[in-house]
């Protein structure tokens, strides 16, 4: 009766149970953090044509930016930025063998935790 | 050995080398961009100008969108491989990615020696 057995055995698909270590909270950020960043790329990159193009297409970006939606985005995306900063500066340390042990490792993903709400609050309250 | 491993042999690890010297690259210019921006508080669009006129600046942001766009090719690359399984699909939209990234970066050339 090897079938029945199998059939009892306990599930456990809810997501919402199982809590992620937070270094792996701080790998899967990295990456979605990264596609956002490849995403945002073009929008960034017009506004930097839209900078230098000419003093009224500068002009013109200011007034945008000033815009409360565009300043959303702004935050999220510097959200976005800081934390592939920080978490890239993390990689690289474990690259070159440092804070490698779990503890270690796990204070330093709080770390760029930390690093990451408090630059969000800095730039938000620099652009607004 | 190190030496070693930068050989034809091993394929993976000169790309693993490009993402970290890529990312070493545009945290330098990003930081010294940053120190830039506070010392000389550019108001305007003269400043602004000003700021990002001289040939070897230009040449310094093409370096930083080269490395950026080296950079995303082996992120999304490995985000692909990663979560992508039909072969087909990954195929196509890594081209996609590809030609995207060689126009970004063109388009950042045309931009910097236009100002």
């Amino acid at each position: 009766m090897p079938d029945m057995q199998q059939r009892k055995r306990p599930k456990n698909l809810n997501l919402f149970t199982i809590r992620l270590p937070v270094n792996a909270i701080i790998s899967i950020l990295h990456r979605m953090s990264g596609m956002v960043l490849f995403l945002a790329l073009p929008v960034l990159i017009f506004a930097l044509s839209m900078s230098v193009r000419s003093e009224s297409s500068y002009l013109e970006l200011a007034a945008i930016l000033q815009h409360w939606l565009v300043k959303l985005f702004l935050i999220a995306l510097s959200g976005a930025f800081f934390h592939h900063f920080y978490a890239g500066f993390r990689h690289l340390a474990m690259d070159i063998h440092w804070m490698t042990s779990l503890q270690k490792a796990r204070l330093s993903s709080r770390l760029v935790l930390c690093l990451d709400v408090l630059s969000v609050i800095a730039f938000t309250y620099a652009i607004w | 050995m190190l030496i070693e491993l930068l050989t034809k042999k091993y394929p993976g690890m000169r790309l693993w080398l490009a993402q970290r010297l890529s990312a070493v690259a545009m945290a330098v210019y990003l930081i010294a961009f940053a120190l830039i921006l506070v010392a000389a508080q550019p108001a305007g669009y003269q400043d602004w100008l000003e700021l990002m006129s001289p040939w070897w600046w230009r040449v310094f942001t093409l370096l930083f969108f080269t490395s950026l766009v080296m950079h995303a090719w082996l992120g999304v690359r490995d985000v692909f491989k990663d979560y992508i399984f039909n072969i087909k699909l990954r195929a196509v939209l890594q081209v996609l990615v590809d030609v995207l990234l060689i126009i970004y970066l063109c388009w950042a050339g045309v931009i910097l020696w236009s100002i």
